[in-house]
């Protein structure tokens, strides 16, 4: 069997029957640079708040394109006008729906800001470390 | 701008991987040409004044500029930005590369395997051939960081036979310079011969080594603009060379291509009467470049000629500066020392007398779009005969 011949050159010791095919695991390629990173504010912090803007600013890029993409495929195959895209209005139960979930939507995005009041008032958060690590002690 | 060539060794995008790297080029593009110039401005109204105000004096060096600069709020966003656009840039092809590199990996195969049978077709229609070495140990300058960003550099190895590096650096070289490089990345190596062309018409070498090839990208300009050359191509870098060999089987030029450090390659002396390199010395390291430009001088045949194209490194003080963001932001850790290091004087080091040396500027007419750092683009060259 020349096909297995060949594989043997490269995995050492004979194959166990029974062993699912290595080639099944996808090479997973590396996603960070060796080297060291500048920091570029006083506060590491906005350095990675800056670093995730512009990653979201490319996935709204890719999301428009990508709208763009339908919208254009749509009045090509005459389904739908681009004008009736521009000119739609949604009907009072659609606007109730897109409200909601606007506010949906607002409401994840402003996490951080609510985390940091439920600190200050909230669900009788802890105010230290030792006060968590004093519950688990006794 | 001529759009960026596909061949059969580039993956294909999915939708939203394309959308990616298009807005990479959209955002490096306004980063580049929109914002860069910016950086000049808050020098002029601002930093330097405020120099002025502390010193009595204007900044002598780029040190002295960097400390103020890296304070300035301008000045910080944008190179944040410029950072993350960088990393931003490999990620969008790393995605297609990952997906499809078993595809890649075979098609790489592939077009080694239709080179195995070489041997029958006619001595002046050969086939390129590619010769590595495991033994050969990667340079620290290359092992310590990853040289602009790409992560694991040019010399990992992810898969067996991989060619990763190669794919992902095609690609991303294109995309860095918003295509300026040409629809094969052939900018460079269009300008070094564009500069032969004209300051030494009459030579038709017939020997050529490309020093530091990578991907070959230059290497396959020389090959096509002098087909009866034997044109050999050398890095240290594996699955570069093993991409550099399929891709110029792909674009169909014969190329000799081995896995060498420029140091001390296992050529002949006198092997060849023209050595190039394209913007390769600056991400090197200061004990290897004399011993680099020594190397070339054994390599060159009498009268051999040497052409090395290097990168302006700034003439004024902010000029140094701003162009050695890519050595503190962009892993091109050398490319500081370079700014005050005498070319001509390495070459020296390298033997060759003061007379055989000549540093030149170059101002190739082609099209180059992004801005670099400076408004007055011109390729410093480094040129030697023996």
């Amino acid at each position: 069997m020349p096909k297995l011949k060949k594989k043997s050159k490269r995995t050492a010791p004979a194959p166990a029957p029974a062993a699912a095919p290595a080639a099944a695991t996808p090479v997973r390629l590396a996603r960070v640079a060796k080297g060291k990173k500048p920091q570029y504010f006083s506060d590491p912090a906005i350095d990675k708040l800056l670093s995730m803007t512009l990653t979201l600013m490319e996935e709204l890029s890719v999301t428009r394109d990508r709208l763009d993409t339908v919208e254009r495929l749509l009045a090509s195959k005459k389904l739908l006008r681009r004008a009736e895209i521009e000119g739609w209005k949604p009907d009072p139960k659609a606007e109730a729906e897109r409200l909601a979930a606007r506010g949906r939507y607002v409401d994840r995005m402003m996490r951080a800001m609510h985390v940091e009041l439920e600190e200050i008032a909230g669900r009788g958060m802890p105010k230290s470390e030792e006060e968590v690590v004093a519950a688990v002690e006794s | 701008m001529p759009a960026f060539k596909a061949h059969a060794m580039q993956p294909s995008t999915l939708l939203d991987e394309q959308a990616r790297q298009d807005f990479v080029g959209a955002l490096r593009a306004h980063l580049s040409g929109r914002l860069m110039p910016g950086a000049y401005k808050v020098y002029e109204t601002r930093v330097e004044p405020a120099f002025r105000a502390r010193h009595g004096r204007a900044p002598v060096d780029q040190d002295e500029i960097r400390k103020f600069m890296t304070q300035d709020s301008f000045y910080q966003f944008w190179s944040a930005m410029q950072r993350r656009s960088q990393e931003l840039l490999w990620e969008s092809v790393i995605d297609p590369t990952e997906r499809e590199l078993p595809e890649l990996l075979a098609r790489s195969k592939t077009l080694q395997k239709s080179l195995e049978g070489a041997g029958k077709r006619a001595k002046d229609n050969r086939r390129g051939t590619l010769r590595l070495d495991p033994t050969l140990e990667i340079p620290r300058y290359h092992r310590a960081a990853d040289i602009h960003l790409q992560p694991g550099g040019y010399h990992t190895e992810f898969t067996a036979d991989d060619v990763s590096a190669g794919v992902v650096y095609d690609k991303g070289i294109n995309l860095y310079m918003g295509g300026a490089l040409g629809p094969e990345n052939n900018l460079m190596g269009d300008t070094l011969l564009a500069y032969i062309r004209e300051k030494h018409p009459a030579r038709k070498p017939k020997r050529i080594l490309d020093i530091g090839c990578a991907i070959g990208n230059s290497t396959v300009v020389w090959a096509r603009a002098f087909p009866q050359a034997r044109v050999h191509g050398i890095d240290v870098g594996a699955p570069v060379l093993r991409y550099a060999h399929a891709r110029a089987e792909a674009l169909g030029v014969t190329i000799d291509f081995s896995q060498q450090n420029a140091e001390s390659t296992d050529f002949a002396d006198g092997s060849f009467d023209l050595i190039v390199s394209h913007i390769v010395l600056h991400e090197t390291s200061k004990s290897a470049l004399p011993r680099i430009l020594g190397e070339c001088r054994r390599l060159l045949a009498p009268g051999g000629l040497m052409l090395h194209l290097e990168i302006p490194r700034g003439r004024t003080v902010i000029e140094k500066f701003m162009h050695n963001w890519e050595s503190y932001n962009n892993n091109e850790t050398f490319a500081r020392y370079m700014t005050g290091i005498d070319l001509k004087a390495e070459a020296m080091k390298g033997g060759f007398p003061a007379d055989d040396v000549l540093m030149d500027e170059f101002i190739p007419k082609l099209d180059v779009a992004q801005m670099n750092y400076t408004e007055h683009f011109f390729w410093k060259i480094l040129a030697a005969h023996r």
